[in-house]
């Protein structure tokens, strides 16, 4: 049932962008020069990596980490040399296993953009920073697992972990390194390091107007070279114009004042094709919708009442219901990562098969087109976000669909933090919501016993052990095989249904060339220095 | 009109603004969600790492307790730190208030200069088919949406034409004035439209109604020219009524002209306050709301003051 065309569609649209990429290294030299106009449609809050509340789409093309995420979300070196991992000697696991250490070699040469050397202190500093509770962070997570950091010489750097940590690279580190040179000593709540940070990546903050734009300008010293040996980046300068309105920032697409929009509306995006100049790129985005039940409702806790549920929703009414743009998905890993295990199972929209389910299971239909059990009714209560209009349709939807098999849903929605509360207190029956992850999510703050984001006293000791394997194991193989064995125990037990996923739609002039769309929260401008524009 | 009644009116205001302030605090806490409410899908953002914000931020104590430290520190000037970006609420406000003033501003000078002679001009030619093209005209005004005139000039100067920005507040690296009055012609057409066409109304009926007087029939015996008679007799009074909604206007245009700014991605306090509200950031939110009631009081003492003015016979005791 899961469609796969518009998956389809994108995995054309990357191969694509890497056929360019391949087809352009060789056939028609890259130009340097020209100046990148960006719409943004949020007010950039503030430009620390660490404390703004958005994906840093600005700053990632001034600050960059020791690693970043590439378009299919696995890690590559930036200002490390390599991945660490227990091949090369980068991870070493202690003797009793429950701790690790990782080493990083810094990339020599490298340069802060006011001139002074990148070294191995300012990896120490930045975790220290980080780490410090008087600093107002929502990003510390990483912070906490590691004891502490050797700095032998210039170039290494070498982490001792309190635990194994799997997911090393989703956060510090990746996030940004911050120049120990200017940020010591500082109030970093207040620095004017927020306003233009220093770093090391191909661009260099030279103005920010809150409420108008940031300019990034061509940072000359950049330590990278293309491979025919120019001096990267290409661009002379990348403008983040700060334009609030969507009609707006389509007119400035279309009069030319905008180049690029990350983040297209999705009921607006046919207008885009229509225009020349313009192309469309749909790109993956790591975020997934689900639907959740409560284990503590006895009768929610029975299989064949989840399995049923599954059964009801037609999955295609709410990809359409959010513009056509989301994608169907069977597994809570969305497909964009190599984790992902194309063979989970999957309960196709079936009706009858639903009814059945529910017959056999005890559940009889009442005179008013609800089933009853023990002389209780399939009712139950249902939460979405408040004043979100997307979930507030879906949820209309699904509990037509459900209404079909005789179950009925009570909507009983909450704003913001009720609803936050909502879900990790398990004050709800059934609740529709979504996550937004890094890459390589930690899974067992979802679905482990206990977890911090497990709302639905849900526990499977099994599951536990596997996610125990997946998340302290930094063997590949051992969790890939993991990971597929927790894909296939979520989809059987069924604490959740994964729904869709969505995707992202960028609008860019044709002009502009190597582009290729990141899915991670590192943003699509984590490689700005390969982008070019044609004339 | 004297001193001392002008002293009272500030005195007076003082309770007032303590009572507007305990009232918006309260509202914005009861609005439901809160500041943290960004971090909702985001599961790597950990119950206890919004624990430690919520405390860094005050937000953990009960609400009255959060009130007297919020009101406490203002009395010494301290509007306190924003949530959203941590920046001092003062600054913030100082930054988006030049924009919206210069945007503001100038649309109040144009409107005035616009909506007085097409407001007299209507009363004066009643029934004409100068004034039924005015009326008309302002009905338009009235009615159109700025969002949709907005998007409108936009598509004609900035796609078709190519002849003006269609938003900003200057080009990279210019900020030349030619520049900035270029990026100021859109906005400031979009936010005149609608206040000539409303203010032209008010100075139309003002003087349709002192010119039916008996002193405006006096002034014609003793032989006064129409001109004479519109400008030196009339327009005083006919402006009563005007001012006090001139004076509102000017309030509700320095809170921020929420749908141009954000149409014209001007860097304003009108999308200061949203982006605000949206984040419920409470500092910067009671601060811009208190500025707004400070700009409300202020304004009426203006417009008493302006009524005294333009007719000796109002006397404030």
């Amino acid at each position: 049932m899961t469609r796969f065309t518009r998956r389809g569609m994108f995995r054309a649209t990357v191969a694509g962008a890497a056929l360019t990429v391949l087809s352009t290294g060789w056939a028609a030299a890259q130009q340097s020069g020209g100046t990148l106009d960006v719409g943004l449609t949020y007010e950039i809050d503030t430009m620390n990596v660490y404390s703004t509340g958005y994906l840093g789409d600005a700053q990632a093309t001034i600050v960059e980490g020791l690693l970043a995420p590439d378009k299919d979300a696995n890690y590559v070196p930036v200002l490390a040399t390599e991945v660490p991992t227990l091949d090369n000697g980068g991870i070493e696991l202690s003797e009793d296993g429950e701790t690790m250490t990782i080493t990083y070699h810094l990339r020599e040469g490298v340069t802060w953009h006011d001139g002074e050397p990148f070294t191995s202190a300012d990896v120490a500093f930045t975790w220290e920073a980080v780490k410090d509770p008087a600093f107002i962070a929502e990003s510390k997570s990483g912070t906490e697992t590691i004891d502490s950091i050797e700095t032998p010489d210039d170039h290494t750097v070498i982490v001792h972990y309190n635990t194994v940590a799997p997911d090393f690279a989703s956060t510090l580190f990746t996030f940004g390194v911050m120049p120990k040179h200017v940020l010591e000593g500082v109030d970093l709540n207040t620095a004017e390091y927020n306003e233009l940070p220093i770093g090391t990546g191909p661009f260099m903050a030279t103005e920010f107007e809150r409420g108008q734009y940031v300019v990034a300008e061509r940072n000359p010293d950049y330590w990278r070279t293309a491979e025919d040996g120019t001096q990267l980046p290409y661009l002379d300068r990348i403008v983040f114009h700060i334009v609030p309105d969507s009609n707006t920032v389509m007119t400035q697409l279309r009069s030319g004042e905008l180049d690029l929009v990350v983040k297209t509306p999705y009921n607006q995006a046919a207008q885009i094709e229509a225009m020349d100049g313009l192309e469309l790129v749909v790109g993956p985005l790591l975020s997934w919708q689900h639907l959740d039940f409560n284990f503590r409702n006895a009768m929610l806790d029975d299989l064949a009442v989840r399995q049923a549920v599954a059964h009801a929703i037609d999955r295609e009414v709410l990809i359409r219901a959010q513009g056509g743009f989301p994608e169907a998905i069977k597994s809570i890993v969305v497909p964009v990562f190599s984790m992902y295990d194309d063979t989970t199972p999957e309960l196709a929209y079936d009706v009858d098969m639903a009814n059945q389910l529910l017959d056999e299971a005890g559940y009889e239909m009442g005179d008013d087109g609800i089933r009853t059990k023990d002389g209780e009714r399939m009712s139950f209560e249902f939460v979405v976000t408040a004043g979100n209009a997307d979930d507030e349709n879906i949820q209309q939807i699904l509990m037509a669909q459900l209404k079909e098999i005789g179950i009925e849903l009570v909507p009983d929605n909450r704003a913001g933090v009720a609803y936050r509360e909502a879900r990790y207190s398990g004050d709800y029956d059934m609740i529709y919501g979504r996550w937004i992850t890094s890459a390589d999510p930690v899974y067992s703050v979802f679905y482990g016993t206990g977890g911090a984001n497990n709302g639905q006293d849900y526990s499977d000791p099994a599951l536990d052990e596997v996610l125990a394997t997946l998340e302290s194991s930094l063997d590949p193989e051992i969790r890939q095989e993991a990971s597929s064995t927790m894909q296939h125990m979520i989809a059987e037990d069924l604490p959740s249904i994964p729904l869709t996923t969505n995707v992202a739609l960028i609008t860019k002039t044709t002009a502009l060339k190597n582009f290729v769309p990141n899915p991670t929260n590192m943003t699509n401008f984590v490689n700005t220095a390969d982008w070019y524009l044609e004339e | 009109m004297s001193f001392s009644f002008l002293i009272r009116r500030i005195l007076g205001a003082i309770p007032l603004l303590f009572g507007i302030s305990l009232v918006l605090f309260t509202i914005i806490h009861l609005a439901p969600g809160g500041p943290l409410d960004v971090y909702a899908d985001n599961p790597s953002v950990s119950p206890e790492a919004l624990e430690q914000i919520r405390e860094a931020f005050g937000l953990d104590r009960p609400v009255p307790v959060q009130y007297v430290l919020w009101l406490r520190s203002m009395l010494v000037g301290d509007w306190g730190l924003s949530i959203r970006t941590g920046r001092p609420v003062l600054d913030e406000i100082l930054t988006r208030l030049g924009p919206t003033m210069q945007l503001g501003g100038i649309s109040m000078l144009l409107s005035f200069l616009v909506a007085v002679p097409l407001g007299i001009i209507s009363a004066a030619r009643r029934g004409s088919r100068t004034d039924s093209t005015v009326t008309l005209a302002a009905f338009a005004g009235i009615s159109l949406p700025v969002f949709w005139s907005a998007l409108l000039l936009q598509l004609v100067f900035s796609v078709w034409l190519g002849w003006l920005p269609s938003a900003g507040m200057k080009s990279i690296g210019d900020g030349s004035v030619s520049d900035r009055l270029l990026h100021l012609i859109l906005p400031v057409t979009v936010l005149s439209l609608a206040t000539i066409a409303s203010w032209s109304r008010y100075i139309r009926s003002g003087m349709v109604d002192v010119l039916s007087q008996d002193y405006i029939r006096t002034a014609y015996a003793k032989g006064r020219r129409e001109g004479s008679v519109i400008l030196r007799h009339a327009l005083r009074n006919a402006m009563i009524p005007a001012v006090t909604v001139i004076a509102i206007d000017f309030v509700t245009i320095i809170s921020g002209a929420v749908i141009t700014e954000t149409v014209f991605a001007w860097p304003g306090i009108g999308r200061l306050f949203v982006e605000s509200m949206n984040g419920r950031d409470y500092p910067m939110l009671m601060g811009l709301m208190m500025m707004g009631s400070v700009g409300v009081v202020a304004a009426n003492i203006i417009a008493d003051i302006v009524y005294a003015t333009l007719d000796p016979r109002i006397r404030h005791g």
